[in-house]
């Protein structure tokens, strides 16, 4: 790489529980304002920005072109160009990478990542039937013609389907993939409970720090995470009943993430054009690594971030001890407590082609302010939410400070970066 | 609102209170604009001063009609826009007619929203030069109340020291519809080094930090600097974000969240502006916040809190910013304006913690002045009148109106009349013009 | 005679006084409603203004468009021209023009005061003229103001007749099209609460001697509006002319100009030859 790209900041909105506070923005008034909150902060409002790069995991048809919609209802130069992508839970993730490639090769000086995700206004699509048949009677050029296209369609027919929240080929939620995986690596209830309660402290603890002053900008009325339970419990968490895996499954709605609301975005720049436009510089984005697993031949769906750590690490050089910051993804409590146990496992670590295992953390620098538990997890979002936290954290620590995130995501991939603070 | 806002408010009310005697008030001039009318300058001696400002700022002036003492007053024929009086020569008691005779035609030949200025000197010299100088101030008060569709009238004391360029840039402001709701004030120019001229965008390339900048008087603050050419670093508390980030984008600043009362509020300030890589030219306390109670019944949780938000968070912002050397600190030649209030000067019922604060801020700005100086850094406060905002929107109706009437201009003051005094606070320009409290309220029958 | 302010407690149904609206009265001298209209303290509804928005095209935001402040107020103008001391109804009242500032940003979660009276009728050369003049305060502070000019056709007044200001229209190449589909009436009615029938029924507008369903000249220049959101100033007056109406379904052209006065979009028909809507906005 050509040009050092750093993280300047993030912004995003508060994060809320589907059906909450945010329940009638679109993925495009979240994205707006998301992207108005950074231009605010950063003093864009009305400049050409590089490049925008966004996008959202449950997508309206009419959001094909969300990224570039939500610039032009922004406050940025409509002459700013944007492009949509997708790489589910990761998305956010990935389009920081996408951009700090363009950026360390020289094809932008600087460029905004974002992710938007409602699941409150989650799109519903109808049948298979339904849209064939549709598509069949605008084709018939006679009323008999249309009359006998849709004469195929029965009742059955007619209801309209939810967004598919299972894997295509395992037929099997995310949380389901997960109980499997949960029991395999032996993740007791206890553990996850653990891991909920700290991301609630940890987060709530963040906010009473004002640490999110400068990271989150209020939205239609709400100024805090609505997720956040400060005064959460382990006894209250453990009254909670499981969701997944059976009536002895260890997964609640308090140890896996709630559908949420919410859209975040972060500012990228070369580090000299940076430091020209007298804009801050957080942290560098060192490098990036994408895996992924045979999850329909029985892999776990959510661990193909270990591969990518391990390859990552060794591509850089380092090991897990020279990583001081450590940000896991809690799709769930139990795949950072199974992650963490597959960096240990020697012959998990062998089976997906490292040397040997990653190694065991210190789990005070895991989540230190918290993480989707208790932040929320609007999918597309998240990874533009990690990244200017991480960040932030980094370049409080003093330049050198490194930091690894894990992003498990659909479709049993995983995508690791690691940002260095300058 | 109340059932007799409604009626007063209504066609009828309206119609009603005219015939009473309340008449619809005059629709002020404002902005970057001169009286349409000539400018009469009126020289009381020798002095060159008033002449010599007026051509620095390049406006051509006419001489006064002078009345003879009669009963039949001399008239101006088409109305002037304004009457500069230049009375810094002005000694002694006899003297005083050749005000009056100047003044009197010009009473009945300003235009609507026209100027009086009085140009004498600061308190000196024998009993008599101090009289004067004192009857000077209750002529100019009198004046004010006395001018009639919006005019106003304001004494400036010009230091026997400071010249043209240290007047220029006050000289326009009460010229200038920016001056619109300051009547029968009095403050000092002083001597300065470095003065530059007045321009049309004054704060051109420079940084100024608005705290409170989301809404009302602190967003109109933010917009006006930013039309001077200010780059703004607008600050309120993390809550009101979203209007915060709006009124940032408007006006292509920066947005910065933050709680003024944190104890490291000073070092982030300074943190976001190094972080931009520039230097701190101003800071504007605006953030306040009223918790009104007798004081009777007012306990220590909210006399803390208003002192805490409206005085203790700007002196300790303040200590930080004039760090020397700080990053993102003020720079030499820098500007601190407080935000007082004639609640505070004055005193009001319910407001002793509020009234504390303000009256607080005058005394801060004004200590802080001789301290400053010598890195010409100026601190001054502008201290609002009845404003019209959502705060003092929840005033009950009755006390409302008669706040609104109280004055001299018969209406209250816009948000952006005390934006556009702090815009002349801030000028470059303004370098003779410190440790003062620039009273913005039409001539407010309450206070000094 | 003398009028009041009546305080209404409640938004007024539209149902019987647009029915009342709608019965033409025939008076020799038109005769407006004397009293102000008015609604206190009214919480602004956001699922409604969420709805108001997708329809219209605008991004939520904790800012409100002028637009519904306008849609706030409509209830009033309907209870207005309903009243029995008004002989303009609006049956036969065209919508010709509409004015609106906006003194600064109104906020989603703000309490509204709003009122509405009817002012200034004059002589036209088809009828008469007639301003409904609203005003939405917040605490005191008013926030908004808008006059919505109706033609009553058919109505008459003394004096010698008032032509409309009309912006000047050049026939031009739209910048792009807006397709207008056949259940858009439907949808804006129900976030406007609009129930007048010619937007939505193509019997009663042919009743009405329209050939198909109109849509509501708010609905337009909201939209026009909308392409204009992210470079609109904090307060700022925007008026619009209907020059002529749009049936649904439908497609129109449209374009922006920008001049030292302030922007204006101009809805034409499909080859840009006529103007549906004359919007401008000045800061």
């Amino acid at each position: 790489m050509n040009h050092t790209v750093v993280v300047v900041g993030g912004n995003r909105t508060p994060f809320a529980k589907a059906g909450g506070a945010l329940r009638e923005a679109s993925n495009h008034d979240l994205m707006t304002a998301a992207i108005d909150g950074l231009v605010a902060r950063y003093g864009l409002a009305g400049t050409r920005v590089g490049e925008v790069a966004g996008g959202a995991v449950l997508k309206h048809p009419h959001d094909f072109n969300l990224t570039r919609e939500a610039v032009l209802s922004s406050a940025l130069a409509p002459e700013t160009p944007a492009c949509d992508l997708q790489q589910a839970c990761a998305t956010g993730l990935e389009a920081t990478m996408y951009l700090a490639n363009k950026i360390a090769l020289g094809q932008l000086t600087h460029g905004i990542a974002a992710g938007a995700d409602s699941t409150s206004d989650a799109p519903i699509t109808v049948s298979g039937e339904m849209q064939r048949t549709l598509h069949a009677a605008s084709r018939a050029r006679s009323a008999q013609a249309r009359v006998k296209a849709f004469s195929r369609l029965r009742p059955s027919h007619l209801a309209p389907l939810a967004p598919r929240v299972e894997e295509p080929r395992t037929g099997l939620s995310m949380g389901e993939h997960q109980a499997i995986t949960g029991t395999r690596w032996g993740i007791t209830r206890e553990e996850q409970d653990d891991i909920a309660l700290a991301s609630h402290r940890n987060l709530a603890a963040a906010w009473d720090d004002g640490f999110f002053d400068d990271l989150v900008t209020p939205f239609l009325g709400l100024a805090k995470d609505a997720i956040l339970r400060p005064d959460t419990t382990l006894e209250a968490l453990a009254r909670l009943r499981p969701v997944f895996g059976g009536e002895h499954g260890t997964m609640t709605a308090g140890n896996s993430t709630a559908l949420s609301d919410g859209a975040a975005a972060v500012l990228l720049a070369d580090a000299d054009w940076a430091a020209e436009q007298g804009l801050p510089a957080l942290a560098r984005v060192v490098d990036a690594e994408v895996a992924a697993v045979d999850h329909p031949g029985g892999a776990d769906l959510l661990l193909a971030p270990v591969a990518a750590t391990g390859r990552l690490l060794a591509r850089q050089g380092l090991t897990i001890g020279d990583i001081d910051l450590i940000e896991i993804h809690e799709a769930f409590a139990s795949t950072v407590a199974a992650t963490l146990k597959a960096w240990e496992d020697a012959d998990h670590c062998r089976s997906v082609g490292l040397d040997g295992p990653i190694g065991a953390i210190d789990r005070s620098r895991l989540n230190v302010t918290g993480s989707s538990l208790a932040v929320g997890h609007p999918f597309a979002a998240t990874g533009a939410r990690i990244v200017p936290t991480l960040a932030k954290l980094l370049h409080a620590r003093g330049p050198g400070s490194r930091g690894l995130i894990s992003m498990c995501a659909a479709g049993g991939q995983g995508l690791v970066a690691i940002l260095e603070a300058v | 609102m109340s059932a007799l806002e409604m009626a007063f408010t209504s066609r009828v009310g309206r119609k009603v209170a005219a015939r009473a005697g309340l008449h619809e008030p005059p629709v002020l001039r404002r902005g970057r604009t001169y009286p349409g009318g000539p400018i009469v300058l009126a020289t009381l001696g020798a002095s060159r001063l008033g002449a010599d400002t007026l051509a620095l700022l390049g406006r051509p002036y006419e001489a006064p009609v002078i009345d003879s003492g009669g009963d039949e007053v001399p008239g101006y024929g088409d109305r002037i826009g304004a009457l500069v009086v230049d009375a810094t020569d002005l000694n002694r008691l006899s003297d005083l007619e050749a005000l009056r005779a100047v003044l009197r035609p010009a009473l009945r030949g300003l235009e609507a929203s026209g100027s009086v200025v009085i140009l004498g000197r600061p308190p000196a010299g024998d009993w008599e030069q101090r009289a004067v100088t004192r009857a000077l101030d209750g002529i100019d008060r009198t004046v004010g109340k006395e001018l009639r569709r919006g005019a106003t009238s304001n004494l400036i004391h010009v230091d026997p020291e400071a010249g043209p360029l240290e007047l220029a840039s006050t000289l326009e402001f009460l010229l200038h519809g920016r001056s619109a709701f300051v009547d029968g004030q009095t403050w000092t120019v002083a001597p300065a080094v470095d003065t530059p001229a007045p321009s049309e965008r004054p704060l051109s390339g420079r940084t100024i930090v608005v705290t409170g900048a989301a809404r009302g008087i602190g967003a109109a603050i933010a917009r006006t600097l930013a039309r001077d050419g200010a780059s703004i670093v607008a600050v309120d508390v993390p809550p009101a974000g979203e209007s915060l980030a709006a009124v940032a984008n408007e006006i292509a600043g920066t947005a910065l969240q933050l709680d003024i009362t944190a104890p490291d509020a000073g070092a982030r300030i300074a943190a976001h502006v190094a972080g931009r890589g520039e230097g701190l030219y101003g800071i504007v306390h605006n953030a306040g916040i009223t918790r009104d109670k007798l004081l009777a019944n007012t306990d220590a949780q909210r006399w803390a809190s208003v002192l805490e938000v409206n005085l203790v968070a700007q002196m300790r912002i303040n200590e930080t910013l004039l760090t020397p050397g700080l990053p993102g600190g003020l720079i030499d030649g820098g500007r601190i304006v407080g935000v007082a209030s004639t609640s505070g000067l004055a005193g009001n019922k319910g407001q002793a913690n509020y009234a504390a604060s303000k009256a607080g801020v005058a005394g801060l700005v004004a200590a802080m002045a001789p301290d400053l100086a010598a890195r010409r850094i100026t601190s001054n406060a502008v201290a609002p009148g009845f404003i019209e905002t959502d705060m003092t929107a929840r005033i009950p109706f009755v006390q409302r109106e008669i706040f609104r009437r109280a004055n001299s201009l018969g209406q209250g003051g816009r948000p952006i009349d005390v934006a556009e005094t702090i815009g002349y606070l801030l000028d470059p320009a303004s370098q003779g013009v410190t440790g003062q409290v620039v009273r913005v309220c039409g001539q407010n029958v309450v206070g000094a | 005679m003398t009028a009041a302010t009546v305080t209404l407690d409640h938004v007024p149904a539209m149902g019987a006084a647009f029915a009342r609206a709608m019965v033409p009265t025939h008076r020799a001298a038109a005769r407006l409603p004397e009293a102000t209209v008015e609604l206190l303290d009214q919480r602004q509804d956001p699922e409604r203004l969420a709805a108001y928005s997708r329809v219209c095209g605008f991004t939520l935001k904790d800012a409100v468009p002028p637009t519904w402040l306008h849609v706030l107020t409509f209830p009033l103008h309907v209870h207005l021209l309903g009243a029995h001391d008004s002989t303009v109804r609006l049956v036969g009242a065209v919508h010709v023009s509409n004015e609106m500032t906006m003194h600064r940003p109104v906020r989603a979660d703000e309490r509204l005061t709003i009122r509405v009276h009817a002012d200034r009728l004059r002589p036209h050369a088809k009828g008469a003229l007639v301003d409904l003049v609203g005003e939405v305060s917040v605490d005191g502070e008013t926030v908004w103001e808008g006059i919505s000019t109706y033609l009553a056709h058919g109505a008459h007044t003394p004096g010698l007749p008032e032509a409309l200001p009309r912006l000047p229209f050049s026939p031009a190449e739209p910048h792009g099209r807006w397709r207008l589909g056949p259940g858009l009436g439907r949808a804006y009615r129900g976030v406007s609460h609009d129930p007048n029938p010619i937007h939505t029924s193509k019997v009663l507008a042919r009743a009405f001697g329209f050939p198909r369903p109109v849509i509501h000249g708010m609905w337009t220049h909201a939209h026009a509006l909308a392409t204009l959101e992210a470079r609109l100033p904090a307060s700022y007056r925007v008026s619009a002319g209907f020059a002529r109406p749009i049936y649904l379904p439908g497609t129109v052209g449209f374009r922006t100009e920008h001049h030292d006065a302030g922007t204006d979009v101009i809805v034409t028909t499909r080859d840009g030859a006529k103007p549906h809507m004359i919007m401008r906005v000045t800061p």
